[in-house]
């Protein structure tokens, strides 16, 4: 990795690239600079055009709103309680799924494969009313459950094509090795496949997680009372009919925000390998 | 040992949910469930005050469900496609509740609003154009909003208005003398779409009468007519001349007021919540800003004044039925409610028993123009059906981008406008 | 042993099969039955229209435009945030110093919401005081006010801009991935033999980073169907219908004119669309098995 080698005399070629990713990187800061902007301005400097100024005071009173209002705290608690299952369930779903495509493949897998994948390509608007009616039945609105449910079955087709892709260069004869030893098919999935994939589930898992995180269509619909809302319709409902809170939607985006970044930062380790390793064969 | 940890995290946070969330039922018996576009800062905690006002009255609860305004057209629509509409919500009255009437889907409210007497509570123009349809009540007006031509009253004194304008050929005047001094004379914004609709509206209103405009809503006369044309050449000629500010389509309506706010422009044709906007950023009604009616045009023709009105009503499949009646007629006729709520808004009361005195100075203004008023209209996308107004909202944004295609668009209007009616 | 093997299929594959059944494959049928009705979402009355709602789709002005905004939404969302990605992992490929941190500050924008992304490139484009106005009018020295959302010229493009800025991040950090697994000595033998940097990067790690590819494209197509959300906050498809789509239309025409049976219409359309593109996907995808498998 370049931070483990030994540094490397003068070299006018890396300087250069040190400039433009320099220059590059103000670009792509710009805009979150932005947001940092609106978070510690008052809405009405907002209004007046004064959003690109540098302030002349630093207000805070946009965050303390924020972090000091109870139902934002549940707010992040519900993001959080639906986000961390539906991101589990729908990788084991798709680990499930993708061991069987990548190991014990049968006749017609793959067309089932495809099936699935293609569950990635269309508005999620179209299945709205036929899920509601669906949950209505089961009683469920109004409750966390349809959304870390529809999550997870969203996700499927994603973590499926990963988990497939991933556990394919699996070498096979690590599985038959461990069969002749007496090992179950489960066994080899969770004691020997499983713990050689940890990369390919750090990878989904930050995926799942900031998708699911930022995700306000189906809480929108499956949530009715402000104590079972998530995160992002918070942010959404900041504007009135006739009013946007300018300064307190940036201070509440940021801190939105955080746990994503987290996350990535968490899992970029393993992300990097997981990547390397997961996309040798498409 | 930071591997069992994290799992035991994991499998607290999976474990969580479960708590409360077997419930079957959302409403609570007795409990009136309500969905609301209220939302905001200053939405939803004035429509909270008047809910626990009403609670607190009755012992009855309200479940509330807020949701943005734009969503909310989405999640009302799955709603009431999954047979699962709230007791009571919030809708804009005019052909939208009509739409929802015509498709069986709201209770009707006549024995409640003659056991209430609502008739002598509600100002009959409002209760007359917003509550009753094919034949039968079905909405309470929880508060109205007229539009006027808001504008900055230093700038327009600079300019030396010392009475509003009276006739067209005044407001022209005015709008040549901004213009000579530099200051651009009519800010609109019509980034999304609605704000551009108050001006084809008083124009039509103002040239061809109220009736007329009737009939185009309904689709009985058609955007090939002579009026209709006539009314967008007079609004071509505005901005041939000069009097609307460029980039009007960039601009959220908060745009356009921030610009007459700080100045830059003189007026905006806007409906009254403007004055809560502006209220909220520190101007002072009557002297930072006013408002004056839309110009007379054509002699002869009935004042009519335009503007929106926030219904709530209730579904068909109601669960609890006494409860949302109860609630509905508490809060159009309890007059602290609505004088409250009509100030936490920017809007009116339709409540005759609320005291002019608790609005404003410009409020005052605006209900008394609204009461002098020969006819009371609902601006375009709420008077024409939802497929028609999409097609007309679109035309006028495309003609404020271009209004030298005036004749070609409304070709292209009459058109669809036709097939949209036919929906 | 293939009786052991298929006990194992039903057992690994009921449940996610169960859960993709019951939670995605039915809804969406079940939805593709109102495209056959003239149903309007409140009323619980509807008939049925044959293939009316299809017949519709033929004559329809703003389905044609729609379909050519996806057409370029699709692309350009697809080709761009790949295309910067690529070029940014081969510059942090390089060794250079800070790579961590240049990873991180490329990466950020992943982490923030559609919504405020939205509201943030609005407020960049803005034509009085926005932020790039503003530094055109600084750099030409001349009053710049060009209206970059307000123009049917510029309104798709200007959020495509916006969404690769939010999306190159991603692919960055896969083809990262992909490079590091492109063994050294294997680029020090060209360069022995004389090949040139863009020799090299053509016919060597182009085709080793194929796979990465594959990758990027596969989450770029999810993401930029989730995209959407974006362009429905800055543009709202407008200015009138320009920057239409057809996820967008077919909600409009739900949800706003109230016409469930033309809007399942055009989601029936839309998917058999989405079919038709996954199949050409995956065609290609057989192909660089077959290249480099």
């Amino acid at each position: 990795m370049a931070d483990t080698l030994p540094a490397t005399r003068f070299n006018p070629w890396s300087a250069t690239i040190f400039t433009v990713l320099c220059v590059l990187a103000v670009l792509f800061l710009l805009p979150t600079v932005g947001v940092l902007l609106s978070s510690i301005k008052t809405t009405r400097e907002i209004s007046m055009g004064e959003l690109w100024s540098l302030p002349a005071s630093l207000y805070l009173g946009n965050f303390a709103e924020v972090l000091g209002s109870p139902a934002v705290h549940q707010y992040f608690l519900n993001t959080l309680l639906v986000t961390v299952p539906a991101t589990a369930v729908s990788i084991t779903l798709g680990a499930l799924a993708g061991y069987v495509f990548a190991k014990l493949p049968f006749r017609g897998s793959n067309a089932l494969f495809l099936v699935i994948v293609a569950g990635m390509f269309f508005p999620p608007q179209v299945i709205l009313v036929p899920l509601f009616r669906l949950f209505n039945g089961m009683g469920l609105i109004d409750t966390l459950w349809p959304v870390i449910i529809v999550h997870s079955a969203l996700g499927i087709p994603i973590c499926v094509l990963m988990m497939r892709n991933f556990f394919a260069t699996v070498p096979n004869a690590l599985r038959e090795a461990a069969i002749m030893e007496g090992a179950s098919e489960w066994q080899v999935l969770t004691r020997v496949v499983l713990p050689l994939s940890l990369p390919a589930l750090a990878v989904l898992a930050t995926l799942q997680f900031t998708w699911i995180w930022n995700d306000f269509l189906w809480p929108l619909i499956f949530t009715q009372s402000d104590d079972k809302r998530t995160i992002m319709i918070g942010i959404v409902n900041l504007k009135g009919q006739y009013s946007v809170a300018w300064g307190v939607q940036g201070a509440l985006s940021l801190a939105a925000s955080l746990p994503t970044l987290l996350v990535f930062l968490f899992f970029q380790r393993f992300f990097i390998k997981g990547m390397t390793m997961g996309a040798v064969k498409g | 040992m930071t591997e069992i940890s994290r799992r035991g995290v994991l499998m607290g946070s999976l474990a969580i949910p479960m708590l409360g969330m077997g419930r079957m039922a959302w409403a609570q018996s007795g409990e009136v469930t309500i969905s609301h576009y209220f939302t905001g800062e200053l939405g939803l905690k004035a429509f909270n005050e008047q809910v626990a006002k009403f609670t607190e009255a009755t012992g009855i609860a309200m479940k509330e469900s807020p949701v943005g305004h734009e969503d909310f057209k989405t999640d009302i629509l799955v709603r009431a496609a999954g047979n699962s509409l709230p007791d009571v919500f919030s809708y804009w009255a005019g052909a939208r509740v009509q739409f929802i009437v015509d498709s069986n889907a709201l209770h009707p409210i006549d024995e409640m609003w003659a056991a209430n007497g609502l008739d002598a509570v509600i100002a009959k123009p409002v209760a007359d154009s917003a509550t009753l349809y094919n034949g039968k009540r079905y909405l309470v007006p929880f508060n109205y909003h007229y539009a006027g031509m808001f504008y900055n009253v230093k700038v327009l004194a600079d300019a030396g208005m010392t009475a509003p304008p009276a006739t067209w050929d005044e407001f022209l005047a005015l709008c040549e003398t901004l213009k000579g001094k530099g200051i651009a004379p009519i800010t609109l914004g019509s980034k999304n779409r609605w704000p551009a609709q108050f001006w084809f509206d008083y124009l039509l209103l103002r040239t061809a009468g109220p009736d007329y405009r009737a009939k185009l809503m309904s689709g009985e006369a058609k955007y090939s007519d002579a009026e209709v044309a006539a009314a967008l050449a007079m609004w071509k000629d505005l901005f041939d001349k000069g009097y609307f500010v460029e980039n009007a389509n960039a601009d959220d309506w908060t745009d356009a007021s921030d610009k007459v706010a700080r100045g830059e422009a003189a007026m905006t044709l806007m409906g009254t919540w403007i004055t809560g906007y502006w209220n909220g950023n520190g101007l002072v009604p009557g002297q930072d800003y006013d408002f004056f009616e839309f110009p007379k045009v054509t002699d002869g023709v009935p004042n009519a004044a335009v503007g929106p009105v926030d219904g709530l009503v209730i579904a068909a499949n109601a669960a609890n039925v006494a409860g949302a009646e109860q609630f509905l007629s508490f809060m159009v006729s309890d007059a602290g409610v609505q004088a409250a709520w009509a100030n936490a808004q920017g809007a009116l009361s339709a409540n005759v028993n609320v005291d002019p005195a608790s609005y404003n100075a410009v409020m005052q203004k605006a209900a008394a123009t609204v009461a002098a008023a020969e006819a009371f209209a609902f601006n375009y996308d709420l008077a024409t059906p939802p497929p028609v107004a999409e097609v007309g909202l679109s035309m006028f944004t495309r003609f404020i981008d271009d209004p030298s295609q005036a004749e070609a668009i409304l070709a292209q209007v009459a058109t669809d406008a036709e097939a949209a009616f036919k929906e | 042993m293939e009786q052991h093997n298929r006990f194992w299929r039903i057992a690994l594959l009921s449940l996610p099969l169960a859960v993709f059944g019951l939670f995605v494959v039915w809804p969406l049928f079940s939805s593709f039955y109102y495209s056959f009705t003239n149903w309007n979402g409140f009323d619980p009355d509807y008939s049925f229209v044959g293939f009316d709602n299809f017949a519709k789709i033929a004559t329809d002005r703003l389905f044609l435009q729609a379909a050519i905004n996806t057409t370029i939404w699709m692309v350009a969302a697809i080709v761009l945030p790949t295309a910067l990605g690529l070029m940014l992992a081969l510059l942090l490929d390089s060794r250079v110093t800070g790579a961590r941190v240049f990873k991180s500050i490329f990466y950020l924008p992943i982490c923030l919401s559609a919504v405020i992304v939205g509201q943030i490139w609005t407020w960049i484009y803005q034509p009085d005081w926005g932020l790039l106005n503003t530094i055109i009018a600084q750099v030409s020295g001349e009053k710049f006010k060009y209206a970059w959302l307000a123009k049917p010229d510029s309104a798709l493009w200007s959020v495509i801009v916006a969404w690769s800025w939010q999306q190159t991040g991603l692919s960055m950090v896969i083809y990262l991935a992909g490079l590091t697994a492109i063994p050294g000595d294997l680029l020090e033998v060209c360069e022995i033999e004389g090949a040139s940097p863009w020799q090299r990067f053509r016919r060597v790690v182009l085709p080793l980073l194929a796979p990465s590819t594959v990758v990027v494209i596969a989450l770029s197509v999810i993401n930029s169907l989730k995209g959407f959300d974006i362009l429905y906050i800055m543009t709202g498809g407008g200015p009138f219908n320009s920057s239409d789509t057809l996820a967008m239309h077919m909600y409009n025409e739900s949800f706003k004119k109230y016409l469930m049976g033309y809007g399942s219409a055009i989601s029936v359309v839309l998917f058999l669309i989405a079919l038709a593109i996954i199949g050409l996907y995956f065609r290609q995808l057989r192909k660089v098995d077959r290249i480099y498998g």
